[in-house]
């Protein structure tokens, strides 16, 4: 019975330590790649809920394990029943000021990172749908609305004349969604 | 084995002396006003776009958001729902968060209002998110558990000002906050690093040189020496090497001063050549915990690392 005391005590003592070694390796595992790391998988299973429900989930791969080798853009254009049209090349980062660049980098994360990709298709249709939005606040009405992403393979080795502001390939363009506005149902996938 | 045993427990007892004796608040409290700074420059940069990255009419609206996520997380919407009043809590307890851990009044309280906007963030529109965001969760949520207002705070600063100073920096604080920060800081260079060791291009030298040629993340002209292979192998293996060796390295008096200040040029160069908005200036915040303040008088000290 003393013995138990003594333990609860010298725990409660410790706590900061616990805590500290129980983040440390909660973290490190969480982070890691997997089959870095041993018994990764029952230290993530065992620590998600404190993890997520805390939001100190965290992933540090920037970059890893491979650097994208496409430089990529995501380009809208649209027409209106009133005639005008448009085309915008929403994260063409390179042709933004610098202040432009900094301020809308979580555009090019969002758009070049998310929307561009198959995988997250269902991020077209609400894109759209706020574009229209847009559209319509400046008093037109959109009929067709279009999403495209841009891109180009990186080459090896590097040349000072590949540097994005400088380099002359053309891009390669694919129109991933079409939306015909006067027929609400009336989207494509391309 | 005594001999071992008696070498673990001495070890051990290190660890804990390590994490539990109280230790110079003025590390942290710098940290907290720089940290403080940068959570409101970061607020400001999102604030024009938040109804369209959070609001209900946005790029992401409820119905493909409770698609996209699952499980629970506090946030402030854990309170709203899916409602556009949670954009005017961000902003408005985001801003308050911020401009309490920068001057230092009720750190604590202020340390969970920047955990909490920075949460709801990442709980309401994940697919925006950098690694910088990533380091001003977690960093406010250990704050929130830090006595990081004992210096560098306004009241201090005021009183100094009337030449009354009140001795700040005699008291010492628990250190354990500060040690997780800290140690946060090495799981960041040290996965980091494994994650890039598990990729060709970072050890056949041609990560960097590829990453510079997109210009998505191009800032200011990169000079043409570094756009050549020999450029690309130096930076990208110094890349590598800083990172895996940061963890173990930065913990040795001698050694400590030095890869700060290749840290400190890493994220120069990365802040030049990159645009990653704040996440280089975020990540070298953490630096300032390693500090070490050598006399007590706030106007004349010097600023030592930790021996």
């Amino acid at each position: 019975m003393r013995s138990g005391l003594n333990y609860i005590s010298f725990c409660k003592r410790r706590w900061p330590v616990f805590v500290l070694i129980g983040y440390t390796v909660a973290a490190l595992s969480w982070s890691m790649p997997s089959g870095s790391m041993p018994g990764k998988r029952g230290v993530d299973a065992a620590v998600a809920p404190l993890m997520i429900g805390l939001n100190l989930w965290q992933s540090w791969d920037m970059f890893a394990p491979n650097p994208r080798s496409e430089d990529i853009w995501v380009g809208i254009s649209y027409e209106t029943l009133e005639g005008p049209s448009g085309e915008v090349p929403v994260t063409k980062m390179i042709e933004m000021s610098y202040f432009q660049r900094w301020q809308r980098e979580r555009w090019r994360k969002y758009f070049n990172d998310h929307l561009r990709t198959d995988v997250e298709s269902l991020l077209w249709r609400p894109y759209a749908e706020y574009l229209r939005n847009e559209i319509q606040a400046e008093g037109y009405k959109p009929s067709k609305i279009e999403l495209t992403r841009w891109w180009r393979t990186t080459e090896k080795p590097v040349r000072s004349d590949l540097r994005a502001d400088v380099r002359k390939t053309p891009w390669n363009s694919y129109t991933f969604y079409r939306w015909h506005v006067e027929n609400p149902r009336g989207d494509t996938r391309q | 084995m005594r001999d071992y045993l008696a070498r673990f427990k001495k070890v051990l007892a290190s660890l804990e002396r390590w994490i539990m004796e109280p230790v110079d608040p003025r590390p942290l409290g710098l940290f907290r006003l720089w940290f403080g700074f940068l959570c409101l420059v970061n607020l400001a940069l999102l604030w024009p776009d938040m109804p369209m990255w959070f609001g209900n009419d946005g790029v992401l609206p409820p119905e493909v958001h409770q698609r996209m996520t699952s499980g629970f997380r506090i946030s402030f919407y854990t309170f709203t729902g899916y409602s556009d009043h949670a954009i005017v809590m961000m902003r408005l307890f985001g801003f308050l968060g911020g401009l309490g851990l920068l001057t230092g009044i009720f750190p604590r309280t202020s340390a969970f209002l920047t955990w909490m906007t920075a949460s709801s963030i990442a709980w309401r529109n994940a697919d925006i998110l950098n690694s910088g965001d990533n380091l001003i969760r977690i960093g406010s949520f250990f704050l929130i558990f830090a006595r990081s207002g004992e210096s560098f705070n306004l009241v201090n600063l005021v009183q100094a000002w009337r030449g009354r100073p009140n001795s700040p920096y005699r008291t010492k604080i628990p250190a354990w906050p500060q040690r997780i920060l800290q140690l946060q800081l090495c799981i960041v260079y040290f996965v980091a690093g494994v994650w890039k060791a598990k990729g060709d291009p970072w050890l056949d030298g041609s990560a960097v040189g590829t990453v510079l040629q997109l210009g998505e993340f191009q800032r200011f002209p990169i000079p043409d020496f570094v756009m050549t292979p020999f450029g690309s192998s130096v930076l990208t293996f110094f890349t590598l090497g800083f990172e895996l060796a940061f963890p173990f390295l930065v913990w040795v008096p001698r050694l400590r001063v030095p890869v700060l200040v290749m840290g400190l040029s890493l994220h120069a160069g990365l802040e030049w050549m990159m645009n990653v908005q704040l996440f280089q200036w975020v990540i070298t915040s953490y630096y300032l915990l390693f500090l070490r303040f050598k006399k007590n008088q706030f106007d004349k000290e010097s600023i030592k690392t930790d021996a």
